[in-house]
Protein backbone atom coordinates (compact mmCIF):
# COMPACT_ATOMS: atom_id res chain seq x y z
CA UNK A 1 0.00 0.00 0.00
CA UNK A 2 2.71 2.00 -0.92
CA UNK A 3 1.57 6.06 -1.55
CA UNK A 4 -1.83 5.37 -0.17
CA UNK A 5 -3.41 8.83 -0.34
CA UNK A 6 -4.65 9.25 2.67
CA UNK A 7 -5.38 12.35 5.10
CA UNK A 8 -2.27 13.15 5.75
CA UNK A 9 -1.04 12.65 2.38
CA UNK A 10 -4.49 15.20 1.16
CA UNK A 11 -3.52 17.99 4.14
CA UNK A 12 0.23 18.09 3.07
CA UNK A 13 -1.12 18.19 -0.99
CA UNK A 14 -4.11 20.59 -0.74
CA UNK A 15 -2.65 23.50 -1.87
CA UNK A 16 -1.40 21.63 -5.05
CA UNK A 17 -4.70 19.76 -5.90
CA UNK A 18 -6.17 22.65 -5.53
CA UNK A 19 -4.20 23.73 -8.73
CA UNK A 20 -4.56 20.70 -10.75
CA UNK A 21 -7.91 20.45 -9.96
CA UNK A 22 -8.79 23.91 -11.45
CA UNK A 23 -7.80 22.75 -14.96
CA UNK A 24 -10.99 21.17 -15.22
CA UNK A 25 -12.04 24.72 -15.96
CA UNK A 26 -11.39 25.48 -19.44
CA UNK A 27 -10.57 29.19 -19.17
CA UNK A 28 -8.30 28.29 -16.14
CA UNK A 29 -6.33 25.67 -18.43
CA UNK A 30 -6.30 28.68 -21.28
CA UNK A 31 -5.15 30.93 -18.47
CA UNK A 32 -2.60 27.89 -17.52
CA UNK A 33 -1.18 27.55 -21.22
CA UNK A 34 -0.88 31.52 -22.17
CA UNK A 35 1.01 32.76 -18.52
CA UNK A 36 1.83 29.49 -16.70
CA UNK A 37 3.46 31.56 -14.25
CA UNK A 38 0.12 33.42 -13.01
CA UNK A 39 -1.71 30.53 -13.21
CA UNK A 40 0.28 28.79 -10.26
CA UNK A 41 1.03 31.93 -8.55
CA UNK A 42 -0.13 30.41 -5.29
CA UNK A 43 2.29 27.12 -5.39
CA UNK A 44 5.53 27.13 -3.18
CA UNK A 45 8.48 27.30 -5.73
CA UNK A 46 9.11 23.85 -5.15
CA UNK A 47 5.67 23.27 -6.46
CA UNK A 48 6.21 25.64 -9.13
CA UNK A 49 9.48 23.78 -10.41
CA UNK A 50 7.70 20.42 -10.23
CA UNK A 51 5.09 21.18 -12.47
CA UNK A 52 7.46 23.31 -15.01
CA UNK A 53 9.32 19.79 -15.37
CA UNK A 54 5.80 17.73 -15.31
CA UNK A 55 7.81 15.45 -12.50
CA UNK A 56 4.92 13.39 -11.83
CA UNK A 57 6.89 11.64 -9.08
CA UNK A 58 8.05 14.51 -7.32
CA UNK A 59 4.34 16.08 -7.37
CA UNK A 60 3.25 12.62 -6.29
CA UNK A 61 5.64 13.07 -2.98
CA UNK A 62 4.47 16.67 -2.50
CA UNK A 63 0.74 15.05 -1.72
CA UNK A 64 -0.91 15.60 -5.32
CA UNK A 65 -3.42 12.81 -5.83
CA UNK A 66 -2.98 10.72 -9.07
CA UNK A 67 -6.50 11.74 -10.15
CA UNK A 68 -5.70 15.45 -10.10
CA UNK A 69 -2.61 14.83 -11.81
CA UNK A 70 -4.45 13.54 -14.50
CA UNK A 71 -5.99 16.92 -14.98
CA UNK A 72 -2.19 18.05 -15.66
CA UNK A 73 -1.76 15.19 -17.76
CA UNK A 74 -4.68 15.76 -20.58
CA UNK A 75 -3.98 19.74 -20.52
CA UNK A 76 0.02 18.93 -21.45
CA UNK A 77 -1.50 15.59 -23.70
CA UNK A 78 0.38 13.25 -21.50
CA UNK A 79 -1.22 9.95 -21.56
CA UNK A 80 -1.54 7.41 -18.24
CA UNK A 81 0.97 4.97 -19.76
CA UNK A 82 3.35 7.79 -19.85
CA UNK A 83 2.34 8.87 -16.55
CA UNK A 84 2.95 5.10 -14.82
CA UNK A 85 5.88 4.43 -16.99
CA UNK A 86 7.34 7.58 -14.96
CA UNK A 87 6.89 6.23 -11.37
CA UNK A 88 8.28 3.11 -12.15
CA UNK A 89 11.53 4.55 -13.08
CA UNK A 90 11.05 3.50 -17.00
CA UNK A 91 10.79 4.89 -20.31
CA UNK A 92 7.39 4.74 -22.06
CA UNK A 93 8.72 2.18 -24.57
CA UNK A 94 10.68 0.09 -21.88
CA UNK A 95 7.28 -0.12 -20.23
CA UNK A 96 5.07 -1.01 -23.12
CA UNK A 97 7.26 -3.97 -23.30
CA UNK A 98 5.89 -5.26 -20.08
CA UNK A 99 1.87 -5.24 -21.15
CA UNK A 100 -0.43 -7.55 -23.23
CA UNK A 101 -1.33 -5.15 -25.71
CA UNK A 102 1.01 -2.27 -26.52
CA UNK A 103 -1.08 -0.70 -28.68
CA UNK A 104 -3.95 -0.29 -26.38
CA UNK A 105 -3.79 3.29 -25.55
CA UNK B 1 -43.99 -1.78 -7.51
CA UNK B 2 -40.20 -0.83 -8.52
CA UNK B 3 -38.26 -4.04 -9.34
CA UNK B 4 -34.61 -4.46 -9.52
CA UNK B 5 -34.45 -6.78 -12.73
CA UNK B 6 -30.65 -7.63 -12.85
CA UNK B 7 -27.22 -6.11 -12.27
CA UNK B 8 -24.06 -5.36 -14.02
CA UNK B 9 -20.59 -5.06 -12.94
CA UNK B 10 -18.07 -2.97 -15.14
CA UNK B 11 -14.84 -1.62 -15.59
CA UNK B 12 -14.88 2.13 -15.58
CA UNK B 13 -11.46 2.81 -17.19
CA UNK B 14 -10.97 6.09 -19.02
CA UNK B 15 -9.61 4.62 -21.86
CA UNK B 16 -12.56 2.57 -22.87
CA UNK B 17 -14.43 6.18 -23.41
CA UNK B 18 -11.54 7.42 -25.87
CA UNK B 19 -11.56 4.11 -27.57
CA UNK B 20 -15.34 4.68 -27.80
CA UNK B 21 -15.43 8.09 -29.36
CA UNK B 22 -12.50 7.44 -31.01
CA UNK B 23 -14.57 4.50 -33.00
CA UNK B 24 -11.71 1.78 -32.20
CA UNK B 25 -14.70 -1.19 -31.71
CA UNK B 26 -13.28 -3.06 -34.51
CA UNK B 27 -9.71 -2.04 -34.10
CA UNK B 28 -7.77 -5.86 -33.15
CA UNK B 29 -6.24 -4.39 -30.02
CA UNK B 30 -9.77 -3.24 -28.91
CA UNK B 31 -12.29 -5.49 -30.18
CA UNK B 32 -11.86 -7.91 -27.52
CA UNK B 33 -13.19 -5.04 -24.91
CA UNK B 34 -16.20 -4.06 -27.17
CA UNK B 35 -16.99 -7.48 -28.53
CA UNK B 36 -17.59 -8.46 -24.40
CA UNK B 37 -19.92 -5.97 -24.13
CA UNK B 38 -22.03 -6.80 -26.45
CA UNK B 39 -24.15 -9.35 -24.62
CA UNK B 40 -24.90 -6.90 -21.73
CA UNK B 41 -26.11 -4.55 -24.25
CA UNK B 42 -28.34 -7.03 -25.96
CA UNK B 43 -29.82 -7.74 -22.67
CA UNK B 44 -30.42 -4.06 -21.69
CA UNK B 45 -32.11 -3.11 -25.13
CA UNK B 46 -34.36 -6.50 -25.05
CA UNK B 47 -34.99 -5.53 -20.98
CA UNK B 48 -35.45 -2.21 -21.43
CA UNK B 49 -34.86 -1.03 -17.66
CA UNK B 50 -36.65 2.45 -16.94
CA UNK B 51 -33.43 3.23 -14.52
CA UNK B 52 -29.97 2.00 -13.98
CA UNK B 53 -28.51 2.99 -10.63
CA UNK B 54 -25.15 3.49 -11.00
CA UNK B 55 -22.43 2.90 -8.10
CA UNK B 56 -19.02 4.72 -9.25
CA UNK B 57 -16.53 6.84 -7.85
CA UNK B 58 -15.90 10.68 -8.76
CA UNK B 59 -12.08 11.20 -10.06
CA UNK B 60 -11.52 14.43 -7.79
CA UNK B 61 -13.89 16.32 -10.53
CA UNK B 62 -17.13 17.10 -9.87
CA UNK B 63 -15.99 16.69 -5.78
CA UNK B 64 -12.58 17.90 -4.60
CA UNK B 65 -10.83 17.07 -0.92
CA UNK B 66 -11.85 20.72 0.63
CA UNK B 67 -14.99 18.33 1.41
CA UNK B 68 -15.41 14.84 0.24
CA UNK B 69 -18.36 13.03 0.69
CA UNK B 70 -17.80 8.71 1.72
CA UNK B 71 -21.53 7.75 -0.07
CA UNK B 72 -23.39 10.83 -2.17
CA UNK B 73 -26.57 10.33 -4.03
CA UNK B 74 -27.53 12.35 -6.90
CA UNK B 75 -31.00 13.73 -6.96
CA UNK B 76 -31.22 15.91 -9.60
CA UNK B 77 -33.34 15.49 -12.60
CA UNK B 78 -30.57 15.46 -15.27
CA UNK B 79 -26.07 15.61 -14.85
CA UNK B 80 -23.90 17.04 -17.43
CA UNK B 81 -21.07 15.65 -18.75
CA UNK B 82 -17.99 16.76 -16.75
CA UNK B 83 -15.17 18.16 -17.74
CA UNK B 84 -11.20 16.66 -16.75
CA UNK B 85 -9.73 18.35 -18.61
CA UNK B 86 -10.27 17.73 -22.32
CA UNK B 87 -13.42 19.30 -23.10
CA UNK B 88 -16.26 17.34 -22.51
CA UNK B 89 -17.63 14.36 -24.31
CA UNK B 90 -20.09 14.93 -27.16
CA UNK B 91 -22.93 12.67 -25.70
CA UNK B 92 -25.96 13.79 -24.25
CA UNK B 93 -26.56 15.24 -20.86
CA UNK B 94 -27.42 12.03 -18.03
CA UNK B 95 -31.09 12.32 -17.50
CA UNK B 96 -32.38 10.93 -14.05
CA UNK B 97 -35.55 10.73 -12.02
CA UNK B 98 -35.36 12.88 -8.99
CA UNK B 99 -38.69 11.54 -7.49
CA UNK B 100 -37.51 7.77 -7.38
CA UNK B 101 -33.79 9.42 -6.22
CA UNK B 102 -35.21 11.43 -3.33
CA UNK B 103 -37.53 8.42 -2.20
CA UNK B 104 -34.23 6.06 -2.30
CA UNK B 105 -32.73 9.39 0.12
CA UNK B 106 -35.55 8.81 2.76
CA UNK B 107 -35.15 4.93 2.50
CA UNK B 108 -31.60 4.81 3.10
CA UNK B 109 -31.41 7.12 5.75
CA UNK B 110 -34.14 5.56 7.51
CA UNK B 111 -32.43 2.70 7.23
CA UNK B 112 -29.83 4.82 9.19
CA UNK B 113 -27.43 4.44 5.93
CA UNK B 114 -27.14 8.53 6.32
CA UNK B 115 -25.74 9.59 2.72
CA UNK B 116 -24.73 12.49 1.62
CA UNK B 117 -26.87 14.26 -1.34
CA UNK B 118 -26.14 16.24 -4.36
CA UNK B 119 -27.55 18.14 -7.33
CA UNK B 120 -26.85 19.97 -10.32
CA UNK B 121 -23.14 18.65 -10.59
CA UNK B 122 -21.41 17.49 -14.27
CA UNK B 123 -20.49 13.98 -13.96
CA UNK B 124 -17.21 12.07 -14.62
CA UNK B 125 -16.08 8.86 -16.83
CA UNK B 126 -16.69 6.90 -13.52
CA UNK B 127 -20.16 6.75 -14.76
CA UNK B 128 -20.35 7.36 -18.41
CA UNK B 129 -17.32 5.50 -19.84
CA UNK B 130 -18.80 2.04 -19.09
CA UNK B 131 -22.32 3.51 -19.93
CA UNK B 132 -21.51 4.28 -23.86
CA UNK B 133 -20.25 0.80 -23.67
CA UNK B 134 -23.85 -0.54 -22.79
CA UNK B 135 -26.42 2.02 -24.07
CA UNK B 136 -27.11 3.75 -27.66
CA UNK B 137 -26.50 8.14 -27.04
CA UNK B 138 -28.33 8.76 -30.37
CA UNK B 139 -31.04 9.87 -30.72
CA UNK B 140 -30.60 10.19 -26.76
CA UNK B 141 -29.95 7.62 -23.89
CA UNK B 142 -32.54 4.97 -23.78
CA UNK B 143 -33.40 5.47 -19.91
CA UNK B 144 -32.44 7.09 -16.97
CA UNK B 145 -29.25 7.13 -14.98
CA UNK B 146 -29.31 7.82 -11.08
CA UNK B 147 -25.62 8.13 -9.46
CA UNK B 148 -24.56 7.49 -6.07
CA UNK B 149 -21.05 8.11 -5.93
CA UNK B 150 -18.14 6.13 -3.57
CA UNK B 151 -15.00 7.39 -1.72
CA UNK B 152 -12.52 5.00 -3.35
CA UNK B 153 -9.63 7.61 -3.70
CA UNK B 154 -9.14 9.17 -0.59
CA UNK B 155 -8.34 7.10 2.37
CA UNK B 156 -10.28 6.05 4.73
CA UNK B 157 -12.82 4.33 2.37
CA UNK B 158 -15.40 2.37 3.56
CA UNK B 159 -15.32 -0.68 4.41
CA UNK B 160 -16.49 -3.82 1.94
CA UNK B 161 -18.72 -5.27 4.17
CA UNK B 162 -20.53 -1.53 4.47
CA UNK B 163 -20.86 -1.30 0.95
CA UNK B 164 -22.46 -4.91 0.59
CA UNK B 165 -25.34 -4.13 3.46
CA UNK B 166 -25.50 -0.41 1.99
CA UNK B 167 -26.15 -2.81 -1.39
CA UNK B 168 -29.00 -4.06 0.88
CA UNK B 169 -30.25 -1.12 1.53
CA UNK B 170 -30.84 -0.08 -1.75
CA UNK B 171 -32.64 -3.09 -2.33
CA UNK B 172 -35.26 -2.43 -0.11
CA UNK B 173 -35.42 1.42 -0.88
CA UNK B 174 -35.87 0.35 -4.54
CA UNK B 175 -38.74 -2.23 -3.93
CA UNK B 176 -40.57 0.08 -1.34
CA UNK B 177 -41.08 3.05 -4.50
CA UNK B 178 -45.00 2.31 -5.71
CA UNK B 179 -44.29 3.02 -9.16
CA UNK B 180 -44.10 0.69 -11.40
CA UNK B 181 -40.16 0.89 -12.54
CA UNK B 182 -37.81 -1.83 -13.75
CA UNK B 183 -34.66 -1.39 -11.99
CA UNK B 184 -31.07 -2.52 -12.94
CA UNK B 185 -28.09 -1.70 -10.84
CA UNK B 186 -24.57 -1.23 -11.60
CA UNK B 187 -21.26 -1.50 -9.56
CA UNK B 188 -18.17 -0.46 -11.67
CA UNK B 189 -14.46 -0.31 -11.15
CA UNK B 190 -11.08 -2.30 -11.35
CA UNK B 191 -10.69 -4.60 -11.91
CA UNK B 192 -6.72 -4.84 -10.33
CA UNK B 193 -4.71 -1.88 -11.10
CA UNK B 194 -2.21 0.16 -9.53
CA UNK B 195 -1.59 3.84 -10.61
CA UNK B 196 0.82 5.32 -8.26
CA UNK B 197 3.92 4.74 -6.46
CA UNK B 198 6.80 1.97 -7.89
CA UNK B 199 4.17 -0.63 -7.97
CA UNK B 200 2.31 1.21 -10.48
CA UNK B 201 1.41 -0.82 -13.75
CA UNK B 202 0.79 -4.06 -11.12
CA UNK B 203 -2.07 -6.16 -11.52
CA UNK B 204 -2.93 -10.25 -11.02
CA UNK B 205 -4.97 -11.42 -13.04
CA UNK B 206 -5.44 -14.78 -10.50
CA UNK B 207 -7.01 -12.44 -8.08
CA UNK B 208 -9.22 -10.77 -10.54
CA UNK B 209 -10.61 -14.72 -11.84
CA UNK B 210 -11.12 -15.41 -8.24
CA UNK B 211 -13.41 -11.91 -8.00
CA UNK B 212 -15.17 -12.60 -10.97
CA UNK B 213 -15.76 -16.09 -9.22
CA UNK B 214 -16.62 -14.88 -5.63
CA UNK B 215 -18.83 -12.14 -6.47
CA UNK B 216 -20.97 -14.66 -8.49
CA UNK B 217 -20.90 -17.62 -6.11
CA UNK B 218 -20.10 -16.20 -2.33
CA UNK B 219 -20.21 -11.99 -2.60
CA UNK B 220 -20.74 -12.60 1.39
CA UNK B 221 -17.06 -13.86 1.53
CA UNK B 222 -15.56 -11.34 -0.40
CA UNK B 223 -17.71 -8.97 1.89
CA UNK B 224 -15.50 -9.80 5.12
CA UNK B 225 -12.36 -9.22 3.24
CA UNK B 226 -10.64 -6.15 4.57
CA UNK B 227 -9.96 -2.83 2.41
CA UNK B 228 -6.52 -3.47 2.53
CA UNK B 229 -7.05 -7.10 1.79
CA UNK B 230 -8.64 -5.48 -1.48
CA UNK B 231 -4.92 -3.16 -2.20
CA UNK B 232 -2.70 -5.37 -1.87
CA UNK B 233 -4.57 -8.21 -3.95
CA UNK B 234 -5.70 -6.21 -7.02
CA UNK B 235 -3.32 -3.16 -5.85
CA UNK B 236 -4.26 0.63 -4.26
CA UNK B 237 -6.74 1.80 -6.86
CA UNK B 238 -8.08 -2.00 -7.91
CA UNK B 239 -9.68 -1.74 -4.13
CA UNK B 240 -12.34 0.18 -5.63
CA UNK B 241 -13.80 -3.26 -6.88
CA UNK B 242 -15.63 -2.69 -3.62
CA UNK B 243 -18.66 -0.65 -5.91
CA UNK B 244 -19.42 -3.99 -7.35
CA UNK B 245 -20.76 -5.16 -3.52
CA UNK B 246 -22.88 -2.52 -3.21
CA UNK B 247 -24.50 -3.71 -6.62
CA UNK B 248 -24.67 -7.58 -5.59
CA UNK B 249 -26.04 -6.83 -2.29
CA UNK B 250 -28.88 -5.09 -4.00
CA UNK B 251 -29.58 -8.12 -6.49
CA UNK B 252 -32.03 -11.33 -5.42
CA UNK B 253 -29.79 -13.92 -3.09
CA UNK B 254 -30.82 -15.97 -6.09
CA UNK B 255 -29.21 -14.09 -8.69
CA UNK B 256 -26.71 -15.45 -10.83
CA UNK B 257 -23.37 -14.48 -13.43
CA UNK B 258 -24.78 -14.74 -17.06
CA UNK B 259 -22.15 -13.60 -18.57
CA UNK B 260 -18.56 -12.28 -18.15
CA UNK B 261 -15.80 -10.87 -20.06
CA UNK B 262 -12.06 -10.26 -19.34
CA UNK B 263 -9.62 -8.54 -20.92
CA UNK B 264 -5.85 -6.77 -19.78
CA UNK B 265 -4.51 -5.02 -22.53
CA UNK B 266 -2.77 -2.31 -20.45
CA UNK B 267 -2.59 -1.19 -16.61
CA UNK B 268 -5.79 -2.02 -15.87
CA UNK B 269 -7.93 -5.39 -16.39
CA UNK B 270 -10.85 -4.02 -17.83
CA UNK B 271 -13.95 -6.62 -16.84
CA UNK B 272 -17.53 -6.88 -17.26
CA UNK B 273 -20.30 -9.20 -16.31
CA UNK B 274 -24.21 -9.27 -16.42
CA UNK B 275 -26.19 -10.97 -13.24
CA UNK B 276 -29.76 -11.91 -13.09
Amino acid sequence: MSYLFDLERSAQGLRLNRFLHALIDSSFRELFKADPEKAMQRLSDKEKDLVRRLDWKGMQDCGASFFCLEKLARTKGVSNPEMVAHFRGESLAEFLKTRRVPGAR
Amino acid sequence: MARIIGGIGTSHVPTIAMAHDRGKQDDPDWKPLFKGYEPVAKWLAEKKPDVLFFCFNDHATTFFFDQYPTFALGVSEEYRIADEGLGTRKIPTLKSDAAFSRHIARSLIEDEFDIAVFQDVPLDHGLHSPLTMMWPTQPDWPGKVIPLVVNVIQAPLPKPIRCYKLGQSLRQAVLSYPRDLKVAIVGTGGLSHQMIGERAGFNDEKWDLEFLDLIDRDPEKLARMSIEDFMRRGGNEGAEVIMWLIMRGALDRGARKVHQNYYLPMTTAMAVALFE
